[in-house]
């Protein structure tokens, strides 16, 4: 726990004296936030405690209240709020539901207000503009989604998280050097063949800094080039408790056309539909952490799944060149470890999820 | 199926205590255990057309008692600048208490916690004052049914009874008391080891129906400081304040000054907290209970202090706007019984004795 809590502090936010640190959790995650706490104070730095009851997605809106409240109110933060979000120095946000469903009983237009409302709190830390983390503590809930224990679950967290960072560091930066050279990427597997651009835009190595786990090399791609298909088929996508089966998503000059899914097809839909960039591609993201072999039905582990790779619908990062704005940020993971490859310019670089450089 | 009693609870603080208007941004704080009453209190402040900022926190003062065990002492003596922007701006306040250990915090060393508050308590002005709506209430929890000595489900009968009144019907009762006191320059309680003096001239009572506790049920004054004489024991109850509970305490008065203080056992956390400030060692409330539903001591201030047939000094800072003058970080209340062999006098006429009211 001292150790999860010295990597979070220490390698992630790294405060300076006198800083006011907005930390962001449930009750469940005490044995961290304590932690946490105590190395915030030792850095001479204030804690500033966030805690609900509901998903970290929506920090500061109590579920109760989202349920009853107008739409007016439910699509700002109230005036305290919004100060205190542009005024921190750092966040440090971690989930740690007790019920993982918790939420999913407000309506899609209720969902899309409140993600408006709490855009705020994530403004500055996607522009990266101040320092922050997102990562999870163990809880009975998250187990039970993985299909796990929670002592199997504790051991698969804690083997994604305390790693050697400056050493997978070094190797996804030999990926992202790759990339980085590349026009063109095409992805090739079961149901898939898609191709995006990264032409102009610049890789970023997630090493253990604003995620943690970290363990994905990820990109902005190039907002009106998406050609193809991609098909979900392996895992379910996941987003703010709802679960969707066999996503299958057709893009047209980068634009999805075409959207289906086995289940929860409506919510898939009413999703793409919130704003005019929830329907184009905000993120490229290539899982690399070997820690993680199994889908967990935990975005934050699942993308940096080694072998795997991720889009998502939705917001991009402005640091990177991405220009797409949304409200919804939606990562979709799909395996490649069985029968499929990643292409750079027309050259095979990956198959069945192994590298071949 | 949920307990009706918390939505009528919820109801009772967002609508009745402090009627919250469209528009408000109402600072709900709570310990986690609180949840469901939470749940209902932001509800009720939705359909009020009123934004819920929900802080809930391990312990309300200290937010997390492991920062403030390690934190160096020039940050606890200013209050992060966001916080204090948050109690500036805010319209009213519902702060909810349900611990699940009454001990937390209680390892914080006194000095330190004195820091923070001193540097909340100029930020706090405006809820002493009376001009912020404000009210403070507990949900039960086990660790509160403990400390009670009784189960959860008898704690909650008790807290329900207690919090669900007709309120109207009480402020009408405890109005008549209190035209009594404001009409009285000096009031003498005499009891077991107790002999007080001390004057409320030109002071007005606040009667607390539904206002900033819940339960309400007091009258309460801040005398003038510098008149009490006397002698006041609590042997009957202990103390409580922050996690202690101080057996035994007496305390001497001479011209509104506590000049001897010990206690039966925590005597050092006593006398501490009286050297806290120069204020901590005058009164700066003398309460009256009168709440019905409540008859036994819970150590439970909040509950305590409105039994019916009790008083309660506090040291401490006092209430600016029913003219009290006492500056302090400090405001403890101690309970003292006066339904076995004691009474009030107001200018020397025996109002009260045995804890029941002499007039009608």
């Amino acid at each position: 726990m001292a150790e999860y809590a010295k990597l979070l502090v220490g390698r992630c936010i790294d405060p300076k004296p006198g800083w006011q640190v907005m930390l962001l959790s449930t009750p469940l995650a005490r044995p961290v936030l304590d932690e946490i706490a105590r190395e915030l104070a030792r850095r001479e730095v204030y804690c500033l405690l966030r805690l609900d009851f509901g998903l970290e997605r929506y920090p500061g809106v109590a579920y109760a209240w989202a349920s009853e409240a107008s739409p007016e109110l439910l699509g700002r933060l109230a005036p305290i709020d919004q100060h205190a979000v542009e005024s921190i120095d750092a966040r440090i946000t971690i989930e740690a539901p007790e019920n993982t469903r918790d939420g999913s009983e407000l309506d899609g237009e209720r969902h899309a207000q409140i993600r408006k409302a709490t855009r705020a709190y994530y403004k500055r830390s996607m522009s990266m503009e101040i320092p922050w983390v997102s990562c999870q503590f163990p809880t009975e809930a998250l187990a039970q989604d993985a299909g796990l224990t929670l002592a199997e679950l504790e051991d698969f967290m804690y083997g994604a998280i305390l790693r050697d960072w400056d050493a997978e560091a070094e190797a996804m930066q030999r990926i992202v050097d790759r990339f980085d050279q590349a026009e063109e990427v095409r992805i090739v597997g079961e149901g898939t063949d898609l191709r995006l651009s990264i032409s102009g835009r610049n890789g970023t190595v997630d090493t253990g800094t604003v995620n943690m786990p970290g363990g994905e090399v990820f990109y902005a791609p190039v907002e009106d080039a998406t050609e193809g298909v991609i098909s979900y088929s392996e895992f379910p996508a996941v987003l703010d408790g709802n679960e969707v089966a066999g996503v299958r998503l057709r893009f047209e000059a980068g634009r999805i056309v075409e959207a289906s899914a086995e289940t929860n097809e409506e919510f898939l839909l009413s999703t793409l539909d919130t704003d005019e960039g929830a329907r184009r591609l905000g993120e490229l993201g290539i899982g690399c952490n070997e820690g993680i072999k199994r889908f967990m039905k935990n975005v934050l582990f699942d993308e940096k799944m080694a072998g795997t790779v991720h889009l998502a619908v939705g917001q991009s990062y402005e640091f990177q060149g991405g220009k797409n704005t949304s409200v919804v940020h939606w990562d979709m993971v799909k395996d490649l470890r069985n029968g499929g490859r990643l292409e750079c310019d027309g050259e095979v670089v990956q198959e069945h999820g192994r590298w071949l450089f | 199926m949920p307990d009706p009693r918390v939505a009528q609870y919820a109801k009772v603080l967002v609508e009745d205590c402090l009627d919250v208007q469209p528009g408000w941004e109402v600072l709900v704080q709570a310990q986690p255990a609180a949840r469901p009453l939470v749940e209902e209190v932001v509800r009720a402040i939705a359909h009020r057309g009123a934004f819920a900022v929900v802080r809930v926190t391990f312990e309300l003062i200290t937010t997390s008692p492991m920062w403030l065990k390690e934190a160096p002492e020039e940050l606890l003596s200013q209050m992060p600048k966001l916080e204090a922007a948050l109690i500036e701006n805010l319209d009213a306040l519902v702060q909810i208490q349900a611990p699940v250990n009454t001990r937390e915090g209680s390892d914080v060393p006194p000095d330190r916690l004195n820091l923070v508050r001193q540097a909340r308590r100029p930020y706090f002005e405006g809820f002493f004052t009376g001009e912020i709506p404000w009210v403070g209430g507990q949900f039960p929890t086990p660790a509160l049914a403990q400390d009670a000595g009784l189960t959860l489900g008898q704690f909650e009968d008790f807290l329900y009874r207690a919090v669900l009144i007709d309120w109207e019907e009480a402020r009408a009762s405890m109005r008549k008391i209190a035209d009594r006191f404001d009409a009285a320059n000096e009031v003498r309680v005499v009891a077991e080891e107790t002999d007080i003096r001390f004057s409320l001239q030109g002071r007005q009572a606040e009667i607390d129906a539904a206002g900033a506790n819940m339960p309400g049920g007091e009258i309460f004054y801040s005398p003038v400081e510098d008149s009490a004489e006397g002698v006041v024991t609590f042997s009957e109850y202990p103390a409580c304040y922050l996690g202690h509970q101080v057996p035994g305490v007496r305390l001497r008065f001479e011209a509104g000054r506590v000049v001897e203080a010990s206690a039966q056992a925590d005597e050092e956390f006593l006398l501490a907290t009286l050297d806290t400030d120069e204020g901590a060692r005058r009164l700066g409330e003398f309460g009256i209970g009168c709440n019905p539903a409540i008859q036994e001591h819970m150590r439970n201030t909040l509950f305590d202090e409105k039994i019916e047939g009790t008083v309660h000094f506090a040291v401490g800072n006092g209430f600016p706007f029913i003219g009290g003058k006492n500056v302090s970080a400090v405001h403890w209340d101690m309970v003292k019984d006066l339904r076995r062999g004691g009474r009030i006098e107001l200018d020397g006429e025996v109002v009260q004795e045995n804890g029941a009211w002499l007039f009608g």
